[in-house]
């Protein structure tokens, strides 16, 4: 007992010496930071590192990294060079996610925050940026809020939003699969939305829902949900979960057989998923928001191949969302000739991302009334082995975001400048 | 719908016996020496991400028999340089030691197999339906109920009828005279642990024929394990088995009725029994203090 308090004492003094140490950086680390700040423009990534969202959080950081140096070797921002500061927003920690969010603009001094995968985690971030006023691009959130009903001047959206996706894959379902369908949705913000869209897509070309199941967050046993859909006897029987729960709820589908007596689809499918099934679990009609193997679509091989050098594999969706929205700060500072948050949020407005950092057969564009970029959507099929490495999707349509997103008056999306 | 529930309940017993496969190994640790092991998920990770990397070399069969020792000898350092030095403390220490050790597993498998899946096939003669209609009945799911089943009778031999064994249950209800009697308690606590740790690594494999391979797989699946051994009761080996099947068919019948609600359900009834019967359905009494 007595070692044990002589133990704990110590610590106790290591521990007010470590405190005390690290208030001296405390001090110390703004003027390390006040140096560097005038010759560099910083661009904040708040995204997750760590947990569920961890693999494409880290696939947008490449994206990320490889447009900072495209930037700085074409002669930086403004002038300047860019400088990308990385935090871990977490998965799914909301207040860690806010509190780095504020770190990175009041203690770093950024002039562009990135930021989330997480839909919730992205709507809270927005409300600090919008509070600061710094301009912030959203690379992959779904949830149609973003740049719907919570909408704000200076925060941009680079993937779709949920309802798009929904349009561009309903038609294609209903006409050459069939209009029963049975949703498995994760019981979150995104899947609600999700279904909310292809319900509202599906009976506008006359489907039908016959059932529709919310599995919990983190489902790993989708054998329950999977024997009540068969037992619906649906056409289709819709995924709208994501990540592990796709790749799980994949894997349990293709070994009960289900892909030999019903079609599986889903809305958003991406290379991450496909990627951890087993080639005889790639299967089903989805939407991909970028792809990789677009022959034709200048730019995009070169794209490819250095992404490749960089992290051994082929740049999914994700990659090319940290890529456009990093290139997109970039471009809003040339476009305004100035780091103000007003006037590079205004300059983002219609703007046209070039073909180089589109790498879409029709230029993507911001959309001026909600700051959703309008880009294409590629609808088609997962396939065991295409022709290249990692060639998991076919192409089989590619749908323009015009035609996919709802009209702005529909968005419910107000835009409140400073005054 | 009668149907429907048979169905259901016949997948909730599949279901519940891989629940409890993970919850033996935690409740095994758990009654001798008092460590609440949160890393058992981690441990399971750690399991399936080295029958992945043995597979290309000695195939599925190779590798779900030699993850599991592995895993096991990792848990046997695990607990012979951290886990013993918390014995005999407040069990919040060692709580928070594999609380810690669960996240550096994470972060260390995700540094040596990457964040993202990978995918883990198993052999074709195991992923075909054995019925139509019972489609949910895969060779592998069969496989995997007999394997729980063999692992299962093996563990309850060991600790009735090898020295080993009886040791381990003596030790769980009086350490001290164990001690006594001049059995070394370190090494009888080592090798429970590495035991418990054995049956991580054989469910991790298992997982990963079914699920998707990432450096979260374990995060999962560890909080049913320990609904399961709260319901069936602490200190009952028979009892976590019971409740791993309970809570299993249970989830499976709510998905007929409230589907949002699966997991929930498993709190549900781990409330109830605690309200009604502290202990847990099989436990002995007085055994939380």
């Amino acid at each position: 007992m007595s070692r044990a308090a002589i133990a704990g004492g110590m610590r106790r003094r290591t521990l007010i010496k470590t405190a005390a140490a690290a208030g001296i950086l405390q001090v110390s680390a703004p003027f390390i930071r006040r140096a560097s700040a005038a010759d560099t423009v910083k661009i904040g990534l708040c995204n997750p590192l760590t947990g569920t969202y961890a693999a494409v959080g880290k696939n947008e950081l490449a994206g990320c990294k490889l447009a900072v140096d495209q930037i700085n070797a074409k002669g930086g921002i403004l002038g300047k060079q860019a400088e990308l500061l990385v935090e871990d927003s977490t998965s799914g920690d909301a207040g860690t996610a806010v509190q780095k969010t504020r770190k990175l603009i009041e203690r770093d001094g950024i002039t562009f925050l990135l930021g989330n995968v997480n839909s919730a985690l992205s709507l809270a971030q927005a409300q600090v940026s919008n509070e600061k006023g710094i301009v912030h691009i959203v690379p992959g959130g779904h949830t149609d809020a973003i740049t719907g009903a919570t909408c704000h001047w200076n925060v941009f959206r680079v993937c779709n939003t949920t309802q798009m996706e929904a349009n561009a894959v309903a038609g294609q379902l209903i006409n050459n699969v069939g209009k029963k369908w049975y949703y498995i949705t994760p019981d979150y913000a995104f899947g609600h939305t999700l279904q909310a869209g292809l319900e509202k897509a599906c009976t506008k070309l006359g489907g039908t829902e016959v059932g529709a199941d919310l599995t919990p967050l983190g489902t790993t046993d989708f054998s329950s949900y999977l024997i009540k859909a068969q037992a619906a006897n649906p056409d289709i029987i819709i995924f709208l979960v994501q990540g592990d729960d796709m790749i799980n709820a994949l894997k349990q589908a293709v070994q009960f057989g289900l892909d030999k007596k019903v079609h599986l689809a889903g809305a958003q499918q991406e290379l991450e998923a496909l990627e951890g099934l087993p080639p005889e679990a790639r299967i089903g009609t989805w939407v991909f928001e970028w792809y990789w193997n677009q022959p034709n679509v200048p730019h995009v091989a070169e794209f490819v191949d250095t992404v490749k050098k960089a992290t051994g594999r082929v740049p999914t969706a994700r990659t090319w969302f940290g890529f456009a929205s990093t290139w997109s700060c970039a471009l809003a500072a040339q476009a305004a000739n100035s780091l103000e948050g007003v006037k590079m949020a205004k300059a983002l407005e219609g703007l046209k991302l070039p073909p180089e950092v589109g790498l879409m057969p029709d230029q993507p564009y911001f959309r001026a009334e909600d700051h959703q970029l309008i880009g294409d959507l590629y609808v088609g099929n997962a396939q065991a082995q295409g022709t290249g490495d990692d060639d998991f999707f076919k192409v089989t349509q590619v749908v323009k975001g015009t035609d996919a997103a709802p009209p702005p008056a529909e968005t419910g999306c107000k835009l409140t400048w400073p005054a | 719908m009668t149907q429907l529930i048979a169905l259901s309940v016949f997948n909730g017993l599949i279901v519940g016996a891989f629940y409890a496969l993970m919850a033996l190994g935690l409740s095994l640790i758990l009654n001798l020496s008092g460590v609440i092991n949160f890393a058992h998920g981690g441990f399971l990770a750690i399991g399936a991400y080295i029958a992945y990397s043995l597979m290309p070399y000695v195939g599925f069969w190779g590798a779900l028999i030699l993850a599991p020792f592995l895993t096991a000898f990792i848990g046997l350092i695990v607990e012979r340089f951290l886990i013993r030095r918390l014995y005999g403390r407040d069990p919040l220490y060692s709580l928070l030691l594999t609380f810690g050790l669960a996240y550096i597993i994470e972060d260390v498998t995700r540094m040596i197999w990457g964040a993202q899946s990978v995918p883990f096939q198993v052999p074709a003669l195991l992923t075909t339906p054995l019925s139509s209609d019972f489609f949910f009945l895969t060779g592998y799911r069969m496989f995997m109920v007999v394997l729980v089943a063999i692992a299962v009778g093996a563990l309850f031999l060991i600790l009735k009828k090898t020295r080993l064994g009886m040791r381990i249950r003596a030790g769980t209800h009086d350490l001290e005279t164990v001690s006594a009697l001049g059995v070394n308690v370190r090494v009888l606590r080592n090798l429970n642990f590495g035991l418990g740790i054995y049956l991580a690594g054989l469910a991790g494999v298992l997982a990963a024929g079914q699920l998707g391979l990432q450096p979260t797989i374990g995060t999962s699946l560890i909080m049913p394990s320990f609904v399961a051994i709260i319901v069936g009761g602490l200190g009952s080996l028979t009892g976590t088995l019971l409740g791993g099947l309970l809570i299993g068919v249970a989830s499976g019948i709510a998905t007929i009725y409230v589907p949002s609600a699966t997991e929930a359900i498993m709190y549900v009834i781990m409330g109830l029994v605690l309200l009604v019967r502290p202990r847990g359905l099989l436990g002995e009494e007085g055994r939380m203090h």
